[in-house]
């Protein structure tokens, strides 16, 4: 079972997926994958309220801001990752500070696509149930920088990929969640 | 309570004034304590940016629900793009956030517009 959450910023898309899998969550290993890099006093307090949030509910957590991989997760384990647009800005930024001269090529951005992508699908192999939440940050007329347009462009693509594959698509508007497959 | 949400100029003003025959204030230049015994209120967003660059907003959305709770309100969703630079945009678009989403949960009607046509999701 793969269930893909998204939503705007504030929306209540955490709370929601961490109801959802208390819901599924039946006998196994329960893993929360956190992505967001403890940067300074505002996320320090973001990853507060995010950590007492799920305090008590049995989550064995794990920091994950690059190389999404399942060899810290063991076999039949009930994991939820949050969130891939934290994972993908970590691997974008590192690759652009890493290959400035290259980064901007098809194939570099398609191939972190694929990489990310690819840790998705070993979690989903060896998950029970996997929840993933992601983001909506498509929806803003202003002109980015190249940097910050190949970001969404690569979170948009990772997005589809993992909603193709999803049992089920989930858009929490306002802590209501909308259907979305 | 009930809300009428959407995206920028997508009709959620005009879909609430023909479904509600009501007297509506206008969260841009309201006076802040207007919200509580008013109506309706258009443009909720602005009305929260507008408390928020007067002080805090923690307890705003209980106190809201407690002291005008068949309030029908219109708000602009917002938070949709990437994470603004500007820290007092990041706060407000948070803020909208966690406070649309306590007033939903004590609302029995929300309905999202997008390009004038009206959902009703709770």
């Amino acid at each position: 079972m793969f269930h893909v959450i998204t939503g705007g910023s504030g929306s209540g898309k955490s709370a929601y997926a961490e109801d959802c899998m208390m819901d599924y969550h039946k006998v196994g290993p329960l893993f929360y994958i956190a992505t967001m890099m403890p940067f300074g006093a505002e996320m320090e307090r973001k990853i507060e309220r995010h950590r007492k949030m799920r305090a008590g509910k049995g989550f064995h957590t794990i920091e994950c801001f690059y190389d999404l991989k399942s060899d810290t997760v063991s076999e039949k384990s009930y994991i939820l990752l949050e969130c891939m647009s934290n994972l993908v800005a970590n691997e974008w930024f590192r690759c652009v500070s890493e290959q400035p001269d290259t980064c901007f090529e098809k194939k570099t951005i398609d191939s972190l696509i694929e990489k990310i992508w690819v840790g998705v699908e070993e979690l989903l192999e060896v998950s029970e149930n996997l929840i993933v939440v992601t983001n909506e940050v498509f929806s803003e007329g202003e002109e980015n920088t190249m940097e910050m347009e190949c970001y969404k462009q690569i979170l948009a693509s990772v997005n589809r990929k993992m909603a193709a594959a999803a049992d089920q698509v989930t858009e929490v508007v306002y802590g209501i969640p909308v259907k979305i497959k | 309570m009930k809300m009428i949400i959407g995206g920028a100029y997508q009709g959620q003003t005009q879909w609430a004034q023909e479904q509600y025959n009501i007297e509506w204030i206008d969260g841009a230049d309201c006076l802040f304590q207007e919200i509580y015994t008013c109506q309706g209120i258009l443009n909720f967003h602005l009305y929260i940016k507008r408390i928020l660059q007067a002080g805090e907003a923690t307890e705003f959305a209980k106190e809201l629900i407690e002291r005008n709770p068949d309030l029908i309100l219109v708000s602009n969703e917002v938070g949709y793009g990437l994470v603004p630079i500007d820290g007092f945009e990041r706060n407000f678009r948070e803020a909208v956030g966690r406070i649309c989403t306590e007033l939903a949960s004590a609302s029995d009607e929300v309905v999202r517009v997008v390009m004038g046509i009206g959902t009703r999701i709770k």
